[in-house]
């Protein structure tokens, strides 16, 4: 008896060290390679890792080869790539610059049968309802999420309590709260800011500031293909940036360093940025002391005084996609593989804290035990989708130059929006 | 041979003025490398003090150990240097013979169609390189040569620049010579391997390390085609790097400092070819 | 065997020899070259989207004139002139008189060379990366202007100005290759017989006669080749001004031709409307060198 314990418990063991991936029949013998281009992640890659060599051992007909790009490069690299008709096997981009991959074409439907699912209704009832939508067409999943990310704010306590404001009362609600705590947390030398109080995540306008123009009633493209709705909203929120900028209240500006990144060294640099959840993981690994302390909180995304409507900052998602042009026993391995991958949403919640849309995750206790999940998870459902369709990398230089125009370059928000009106048509009328 | 001077005022303002121009002028440009060389001994909280401090309170030697062994600590760094070296080293080397090839053909041989083969190959230099990327890696792929050292060297095996300066070079070098040697009965590939190239040192050396220091450089080309992480060249690592770890820019200078050493190393090593660049020509005047 | 007696048949002899030692030449630019730059011009006619499975339509002259209307190309040519101008001016006159200067000393020479020379061998993400840390607001840039120009706690936006990061820019680029083309002119210099400039010493001729009556007209065809380089070299430009927009500065008046071309390419996926600048530029370069070159009458490109 005592033996078949010890036996047990040794089976246990050894079932956590080496984990079995599922040994896939139809794979046998077949040897083949894959290829797997994702961006860098210094929380994510190991894991993956990981579980690719798990995979692996339990097939050993497939060899994968697993390479990290920068992510700032890996759009080009990995659209190159195909151009030359020689794209990976499996990749993962943003999905507003992954949708155009589905519309030429170049990406294989999911294989259900592979990815554990009798059909895509199956697959579906996996996830929370409408996070599979943008990567179906005609009946086909085109994508598994990996990660669907909003941002919140994250705030730093010791920062607040330094300018004479006290956190738990005195936190931003409204954008103009934003503007005027940031006043109060700004120190200069000269015109020199050496702390900021908020910062925007400058490169990313779609994800992160057409929120704060919907919230006012506007809206970027209609249901019917027109261009930047309701002057008004644009104009105040082009006005906010004006006065944020350093032409105006000099409260920011996107030549500083990023404001999340600084945000982690608790050097009183930055007391409010804008981020996942995955900052959490990112923090605890770069800065320990200051993720155990009691010192920052995260705050949900602010909304305008006279908002019109709760608009969040949008989810963004990273979807794992398989290449069309694959072998078909290449892109049935693909989906085993990243079925396999994909189902360790626990792990991916804990080590990298980006999350599955799945929604027996959401419900976790692993999730609900994080801190702050549940502001993140708030926002989430009142959230939506970042625009997506084949133009929305050019949109969103298109937003980027407008805004940054107006906030740099002294150009008056009224001559900013009928450019961008004109620029956002014409891209849309290219498609 | 020393030069007969006039010690005369003028002269000796004028030479202050020239020493001060020159110093200062020295001084102001290496700035930014004393900047990179002393920021990577700091922490990131004093690179960005004002005011800055230009030398770090307590070397923090472990910026250096982090840029070596990488924020996942796999140490591929040491192995992203010798990718550099090695692509670097293969093309400054085949640029420097194919230069010397091909203008030894454009200065010493009248053949039809010379002047469109010249014209035609200092044409390629107004080629800027994105505009043909894509295309190259086409036919890269094509011949199953991405992700290798091939795939990396073969499309900078030559280039238009080498090909003037060799020819340059060799219009200059005295013909009488080669033809005494076809009148011993010298063959052709002889006459080039054992009198022009073996005479092209100064010009052999200043191209090659033209060719290493531009490929040195390269970012877009292996960022393409070298796929894996033991293929990636010094500025991939770089990129990558900085993407990782952008806020500790003591690290960040680290790896800018170990990426220039090697370079920095070859270049003071073989400076005394480089700048003896007059000789290039007065070589070939003898 | 004929030990070639006559020079005829001796010359057309060596001259298949000639063709043997340029074919390997031709056949790399061949490849590698003229067969991309080619196919860019024929993708310049199609409709062709980089992603695209279907093959692309023929459209004529349509991206062209697409191109043509188009502010942004506008944009981005003046971008490229400003640039252009912007760096050509102060890299040609500092590198000459880096370049006169340096070859009037006997002392110290190689060391001030190599300190000249010394940006020019670091790489350009790293000569990025340092200069993005500098021209960070609270960065080394604004302490040494200030510093200089007594003007303490001022933000000159290095890198947020639409001027000052023209500026920037430009800054940056003549930083680094200024030492290249100064070792271009000391060679030149270099090539120049003493025994002229011995001559004119003994006539009593001052320096600065000597630089303008000896010196530059019989540096003539280093200059001719060391202005259409730096032409060029600053038409190509790419790398600064793609690693300064990545890190938030505007692209507007940054966003130079070749710059556009990545982005249309791989941003918007038109390689069509991408290969018809491409071809536009390098009509440009190839019209403006021929120019430059004719224009000076320089023998120095012609055999």
């Amino acid at each position: 008896m005592k033996r078949m314990a010890a036996l047990a418990a040794f089976a246990i063991f050894a079932a956590s060290a080496f984990a079995q991936a599922p040994v896939i029949p139809e794979l046998k013998g077949k040897a083949m390679e894959i290829t797997i281009w994702t961006h860098e992640d210094p929380n994510r890659v190991p894991i993956e890792q990981r579980y690719i060599a798990e995979f692996m051992a339990a097939n050993p007909s497939v060899k994968v080869t697993y390479v990290t790009y920068p992510s700032a490069k890996i759009r080009e690299i990995i659209t190159t790539g195909f151009a030359a008709n020689q794209g990976p096997d499996i990749f993962n981009l943003e999905l507003f610059d992954e949708y155009p991959f589905i519309t030429n074409g170049r990406v294989a439907p999911v294989d259900f049968k592979m990815a554990g699912s009798k059909d895509l209704k199956d697959l579906e009832s996996k996830y929370l309802p409408g996070m599979l939508t943008s990567v179906i067409d005609g009946g086909k999943a085109y994508g598994l999420p990996v990660e669907l990310t909003n941002w919140c704010v994250y705030l730093n306590k010791k920062i607040f309590r330094d300018a004479g404001l006290d956190p738990d009362k005195d936190w931003p609600k409204t954008w103009e709260d934003v503007m005027a705590v940031s006043e109060k947390l700004v120190k200069r030398d000269g015109q020199i800011i050496t702390r900021r109080g908020f910062d925007f995540r400058y490169p990313y306008y779609l994800t992160s500031i057409v929120p704060m123009v919907e919230q006012l009633g506007g809206e970027l493209v209609s249901r019917d293909g027109k261009a930047i709705l309701n002057d008004a909203a644009w104009l105040k929120v082009l006005q906010y940036f004006k006065d944020f900028g350093p032409n105006g209240k000099n409260l920011g500006s996107p030549t500083y360093t990023d404001a999340r990144k600084l945000f982690d060294n608790d050097k009183n640099e930055i007391a409010m940025s804008l981020s996942g959840l995955y900052q959490e993981a990112r923090m605890k690994n770069a800065n320990p002391a200051f993720y155990n302390s009691k010192d920052w909180m995260v705050i949900p995304f602010p909304q305008w005084k006279d908002a019109k409507k709760k608009v969040p900052n949008n989810y963004y998602g990273h979807y794992y996609m398989v290449n069309a042009q694959s072998p078909k026993i290449e892109q049935q391995a693909s989906w085993a593989l990243l079925s396999y991958m994909l189902s360790h949403g626990q792990e991916y919640l804990e080590k990298v804290a980006i999350v599955q849309p799945m929604k027996a995750l959401m419900e976790s206790a692993t999730l609900k035990a994080m801190p702050y999940s549940d502001v993140f998870v708030k926002d989430m459902n009142a959230a939506h989708m970042v625009y997506y369709g084949a133009s929305s990398s050019k949109i969103d230089a298109m937003l980027k130059e407008a805004f940054e125009s107006v906030m740099l370059a002294g150009v008056e928000p009224q001559k900013a929006l009928d450019k961008l009106r004109k620029d956002v048509t014409a891209a849309l009328a290219e498609q | 041979m020393r030069r007969s001077r006039a010690f005369s005022f003028p002269a000796v303002a004028f030479s202050s003025l020239t020493w001060v121009i020159l110093l200062s002028a020295a001084a102001v440009i290496f700035v930014p490398i004393a900047f990179m060389a002393g920021a990577s001994l700091m922490n990131s909280a004093d690179i960005m003090q004002m005011p800055y401090g230009w030398l770090p309170r307590s070397p923090k030697w472990a910026n250096f150990l982090q840029a070596l062994a990488g924020n996942d600590g796999q140490w591929i760094f040491p192995r992203n240097i010798l990718n550099s070296l090695v692509v670097s080293l293969s093309i400054a080397a085949s640029t420097v013979f194919l230069s010397a090839l091909t203008g030894y053909g454009l200065a010493k041989f009248r053949f039809r169609g010379r002047n469109t083969v010249f014209m035609g190959i200092m044409a390629t230099m107004m080629i800027p390189f994105e505009t043909v990327m894509i295309p190259l890696y086409i036919i890269i792929v094509r011949l199953g040569l991405q992700n290798s050292y091939g795939g990396l060297i073969l499309p900078f095996l030559m280039n238009a620049f080498g090909v003037f300066l060799m020819r340059q070079y060799l219009l200059s070098f005295p013909s009488e010579m080669l033809d005494a040697a076809r009148i011993d009965g010298c063959s052709e590939p002889r006459i080039f391997f054992s009198i022009v190239f073996k005479n092209a040192g100064p010009a052999a050396a200043t191209l090659a390390i033209l060719a290493f220091r531009q490929q040195w450089d390269n970012l877009l080309w292996p960022l393409l085609v070298a796929q894996s992480e033991e293929m990636k060249t010094i500025p991939a690592y770089i990129v990558k790097f900085a993407a990782e770890k952008s806020s500790d820019e003591g690290a960040m200078m680290a790896v800018a400092a170990i990426a220039s050493l090697p370079v920095f190393a070859l270049f003071l090593t073989l400076s005394k070819y480089f700048l003896g660049g007059a000789s290039v020509y007065s070589a070939g005047k003898e | 065997m004929n030990k070639g007696r006559s020079g005829e048949s001796l010359e057309r002899k060596t001259a298949r020899w000639g063709w043997f030692f340029v074919a390997p030449g031709v056949l790399f630019f061949s490849a590698f070259s003229l067969y991309p730059i080619l196919n860019a011009f024929w993708t310049s006619f199609f409709n062709k989207k980089l992603l695209s499975l279907k093959p692309p339509k023929f459209i004529g002259l349509d991206n062209y004139g697409k191109v043509l209307s188009s502010p942004d190309f506008w944009n981005s040519v003046g971008a490229t002139a400003i640039f252009a101008a912007g760096a050509f001016v102060p890299m040609f006159l500092l590198s000459l008189l880096f370049a006169v200067l340096v070859t009037s000393r006997t002392r110290w020479r190689r060391g001030i060379q190599m300190a000249l020379y010394s940006p020019a061998v670091l790489s350009s993400v790293v000569a990025a990366l340092i200069w993005l840390l500098m021209f960070d607001p609270r960065g080394l840039a604004n302490q040494m202007a200030n510093a200089l120009m007594r003007t303490p706690g001022i933000d000159h936006k290095w890198l947020a100005d639409a001027t000052m990061v023209r500026i920037s820019t430009i800054v940056v680029y003549v930083w680094k290759y200024v030492g290249y083309f100064t070792i271009l002119f000391v060679t030149g210099i270099g090539k120049i017989p003493q025994s002229v400039n011995e001559a004119a010493v003994i006539d009593g001729a001052n320096a600065f006669q000597r630089f303008f009556r000896i010196t530059l007209p019989l540096l003539k065809p280093t200059t001719v080749l060391v202005s259409v380089m730096i032409l060029i070299q600053c038409l190509k430009t790419f790398s600064t001004q793609y690693l300064f927009t990545q890190r938030g500065a505007p692209l507007g008046p940054i966003n130079v031709l070749t710059l556009n071309i990545y982005n249309t390419a791989l941003r918007d996926q038109n390689l069509g409307r991408a290969s018809v600048m491409a071809v536009l530029l390098f009509a440009f370069m190839l019209l403006l060198s021929w120019t430059q070159i004719r224009f000076s009458r320089s023998g120095e490109l012609e055999s």
